[in-house]
């Protein structure tokens, strides 16, 4: 049993409440942040977190601390059950988790040597595509992290699940300046693992970006048949996933599955599962939720179709269902944490770009937002590190980033190719895994602006919109 | 306000200058408490009390920085966190080909508390969700069309003390908070219509007390925010193109938060948040030269202003907190800056490192960055000076490019304004510009009886990610010549 467990068990057997959950968490995590091709910001963070709720009958409160010693934890359960007392009723609200079925396999999440990194190791890695960007003329920014977490649930009707796990990451820019905008690239790996990063051929690839995005046209708005490579399509399911498939939004009516069960939402050609058990290297995350129930698989959109939503326990009560192990930890919510889009056939991203006869190849995405008309879908957001005009077949040229807004529902139900290969993308929000996504091609996707319209780099802002060295 | 491990704090300093390859140390302590309350519907959604505690140390090598934090605030647990900070720093520092340049400050003495009539934290939790479920249940009355209402209150405390090889040694107590509510509307069609008082979630906080939350009057609104949600559910959409457009002022302080706030932070200037938020147009041969806006846009960050949510007494590493011009009559003239930013240009800090908890490094922050109120009167006297355009209110979606060039804002209401008077109602509008131009465009802003300090509770900056308190005062404005649409 793991030492948080066994907390988890003596707090809540000393503290002595009938009905209550404490989930814990301690994370300790190794950030070397580097920018200008220097290590600015090099952290070791603690994060330790646990999360009590105390019910008596149906009225439920809760406290999120970062105090882990026994002592601290029992005060914690006895102040939520003297805040419980004081709220009114949830309704619906079935209890807490009992003993229930294993989670099953766990599949890999662990390795030792993501653990046991040292400052000087991280360095090491780094080391070498910090001096390769240099040396291309470039500079440098991003992130290697190496994590290891442990997480423990325990209820007082038996529930009692453990986890550990490791994370390691890199993403890395290479630019044309510091801060000032123009060219860039990007590449970016996460594996359990640190000895499997991809280190120097993700600092490659976003060199070779870089260097072929150097002196972009101005290209029209309009509607454009666009390539995305999984980050870019990634940015935009986490705000599916914001909007979409939590039974909140789907009772409130603000869910474009919201009535829609059972009906065509999109493309043919979408799938979209959370799949949390995911044993190959694109599955991250815990084998269970806050509540300790075990995440399950669930296909969401099949074939274009919506067909299901996630719970908790207390939504899955309310509305007839069963929890879908899908409660986030504190601020709270529900949602996918291993939100998986479905492969093409397509063996390569050029390949889908061979049926573009005029149309953008779109690398990442930045500061996409979903609240617009959250029941359509409707989404805006800005190229970054790599867009691409696309003319018979084959990239022309760099063009200066474009502000998408459209529908994203409506624009997968015009996607006519997917890759065979896919990548996990971390999600910003830090525990919740990684989504996993093919490059997509999509037809007539809608622009409605350039972000440097009559902004010239060194010389301000000028009157007139000024023309890119080659005008599309 | 709670004790702070004074002689471990204290005894980790002393073991941090007996390290003789350290140019500078800063042992940060911080206690939080905080409270989530939400009512959904007539049930509560959310009652959530919050604890955290531990001291953040960040080291300055001889070439690089060092940063570590420890939950456990004894001695030999603080002890060990700086020995991490100290080998992070000596293990950046290997690689780095120049050495930080870090000025020297002298030492900051002193504390500081928020000013507040009413501790929240002494107000029954039954009294609090009551102020919630009320409004709540005034929002879901009278149609069945109104599908689901929410209010919320949030509360933080943060205490925390700040030690430094500098000699700097200052205590503060800040109170924030943060309470409003909206109502979904919910036509035949399955479309929804979202109106929220008093602005969007996440835009309603402050640094006071439980009588901000009296003052604010929650019941009082109910009836106009869900006539106003019904009336959008058959309102026609926006109509697209360029349009003279007028802001409410909870809108102008997005607008300033993120077409001037986020792109004056130097170390976005210079390229230290590449890896979540991106750069930054105002680049430093900008400086005194560029005509960021009209001769009617003046923009203060302002650490001092009482009740802001950027207010403060000092910085996370010492630099007293201060009142500086970013742009003085559309001319832009200065940053939000650290000392080591602030040095790589020649200039001063101006006093903005904060970090959001124990367990992150300060960053750049805003603190209360404002547009100075102008000469056009109230919100109904610029309307009336109107001929052709449209008002706008409450955010609904925010988005800007990573240069903080190119905005797309949608709103939750708009109305049609026609020969001076507020006509028909408009759905879902947005309007999007490039900053500069829009900013130049400004021909009016509303007097001092219309400015009003709003409170942005989750600024998100920083990798791994921080969450900000920082505010905006902001008065009614119009702009020329804006490119609208409709998201419907």
């Amino acid at each position: 049993m793991s030492e948080l467990l066994s907390l988890c068990r003596e707090v809540l057997s000393e503290a002595g409440e009938a009905e209550a959950e404490i989930y814990v968490s301690l994370a300790e995590r190794g950030c070397a942040r580097f920018a200008g091709g220097e290590l600015g910001q090099h952290m070791q963070l603690s994060e330790p977190q646990a999360a009590i709720r105390v019910a008596h009958g149906r009225q439920v409160a809760e406290t999120v601390t970062s105090r882990l010693d026994r002592e601290a934890l029992v005060r914690a359960v006895h102040d939520t059950a003297r805040a419980a007392r004081l709220v009114p009723e949830v309704e619906g609200f079935p209890g807490f988790a009992e003993a229930g079925a294993e989670t099953g396999e766990v599949p890999p999440r662990y390795a030792e040597a993501t653990a046991a990194a040292t400052p000087e190791e991280r360095v090491a890695r780094l080391a070498p595509a910090l001096d390769a960007i240099r040396a291309a003329g470039l500079v440098s920014a991003g992130m290697l992290e190496t994590s290891r977490a442990s997480h423990a649930v325990a209820t007082t009707r038996g529930c009692a699940r453990s986890h550990d796990a490791t994370i390691a990451s890199f993403r890395v820019w290479a630019l044309e300046t510091p801060g000032a905008g123009g060219a860039a690239g990007y590449g970016g790996h996460l594996h359990r693992d640190v000895r499997a990063l991809r280190v120097e051929e993700e600092a490659e690839r976003a060199m070779r970006t870089c260097k072929a995005s150097l002196r972009p046209a101005s290209l029209d708005e309009g509607t454009y048949d666009v390539v995305m490579e999984p980050e870019a399509v990634t940015e935009l399911l986490e705000w599916l996933a914001m909007i979409a498939f939590g039974a909140p939004e789907v009772e409130q009516g603000t869910s474009p599955v919201a009535g829609r069960l059972g009906e065509r939402i999109t493309g043919e050609a979408i799938d979209l599962v959370e799949e949390p058990g995911d044993a190959t290297d694109l599955g991250f995350g815990a084998p269970f939720d806050r509540e300790g129930t075990p995440r399950s698989r669930v296909t969401l959109v099949e074939k274009g179709v919506a067909r299901a939503i996630l719970y908790d326990r207390t939504y899955a009560a309310r509305l007839g269902a069963a929890s879908t192990g899908s409660a986030l930890l504190p601020p709270g919510g529900i949602g996918p944490t291993s939100l998986a889009m479905g492969a093409g056939t397509a063996a390569s991203a050029d390949e889908l770009l061979s049926d573009v006869d005029r149309g953008l190849y779109v690398c990442r995405l930045h500061y996409v937002n979903g609240l617009l008309e959250p029941r359509r879908a409707v989404m805006t957001g800005l190229t970054r590190d790599g867009c691409f005009l696309v003319e018979k077949g084959r990239i022309a040229r760099p063009v200066g980033n474009m502000r998408m807004t459209d529908s994203f529902l409506e624009g997968l139900a015009r996607c006519d190719g997917m890759t065979r290969a896919r990548k996990a993308v971390p999600t910003w929000w830090s525990d919740a895994g990684a989504f996993v996504a093919p490059a997509i091609r999509i037809r007539a996707l809608r622009f409605n602006g350039r972000s440097q319209e009559g902004w010239q780099q060194g010389g301000g802002y000028t009157e007139q919109v000024v023309p890119g060295p080659q005008s599309c | 306000m709670p004790s702070s491990p004074d002689a471990a704090l204290r005894a980790t300093l002393d073991w941090l200058r007996r390290q003789p390859s350290l140019r500078y140390a800063e042992v940060r302590f911080v206690d939080t408490l905080g409270e989530r309350l939400r009512v959904r519907d007539g049930r509560p959604e959310q009652v959530t009390a919050e604890a955290s505690r531990g001291v953040g140390i960040r080291v300055l090598g001889e070439k690089a920085w060092g940063f570590a934090c420890s939950a456990d605030t004894g001695e030999a647990a603080l002890v060990a966190a700086a020995g991490r900070a100290v080998a992070i720093a000596r293990a950046s520092g290997a690689v780095a080909r120049a050495p930080v340049s870090f000025p020297e400050q002298g030492a900051s003495r002193g504390t500081y508390a928020t000013k507040l009539a009413i501790d929240p934290f002494a107000v029954p939790l039954e009294d609090k969700l009551a102020a919630l479920d009320a409004p709540v249940r005034a929002l879901r009355a009278g149609d069945a069309r109104l599908a689901s209402a929410e209010a919320w209150m949030d509360w933080t405390r943060q205490d925390k003390r700040l030690l430094s090889t500098e000699g700097t040694d200052v205590t503060q107590s800040l109170t924030f908070g943060a309470c409003g509510m909206h109502v979904f509307a919910r036509g035949d069609d399955g479309a929804s219509q979202r109106r929220s008082y008093p602005t969007w979630q996440g835009g309603d906080g402050f640094q006071g007390g439980w009588e901000r939350v009296g003052a604010l009057d929650l019941g009082a609104h109910a009836d106009r925010v869900k006539d106003e949600a019904l009336a959008l559910l058959v309102a026609p959409p926006c109509p697209a193109g360029p349009r003279t457009l007028l802001l409410e002022s909870s809108q102008v302080a997005l607008q300033i938060h993120e077409s001037c706030g986020h792109p004056t932070e130097l170390d976005r200037v210079l390229g230290s948040e590449i890896s979540l938020a991106g750069g930054s147009f105002l680049q430093p041969h900008l400086l005194g030269s560029l005509r960021y806006g009209s001769p009617l846009v003046t923009l203060v960050a302002d650490a001092m202003s009482p009740g802001g949510n950027g207010t403060f007494g000092w910085d996370d590493e010492g630099v007293p907190a201060g009142t500086h011009p970013l742009v003085d009559r559309g001319l832009f003239v200065d940053y939000l800056s650290s000392r080591e930013t602030a040095a790589a240009l020649g200039r001063a800090s101006t006093g903005t490192m904060r970090a959001d908890g124990w367990n992150r490094p300060p960053i750049i922050r805003m603190v209360n960055v404002s547009l100075d109120p102008g000469a056009a009167g109230s919100l109904e006297d610029l309307v009336a000076d109107t001929d052709d355009g449209v008002l706008v209110a409450t955010d609904k979606s925010w988005s800007i490019d990573d240069l903080r060039l190119n905005f797309q804002f949608s709103c939750e209401v708009a109305w049609e304004i026609r020969r001076g008077k507020r006509t028909r109602l408009l759905r879902n509008p947005f309007y999007t510009g490039i900053t500069p131009r829009f900013w130049g465009s400004c021909d009016a802003v509303c007097g001092p009886d219309e400015w009003r300090l709003w409170g942005v509770s989750t600024c998100g900056k920083g990798d791994p990610i921080q969450s900000m308190h920082v505010g905006h005062g902001a008065a009614p404005a119009r702009f020329r010549d804006v490119t609208m649409g409709s998201a419907s």
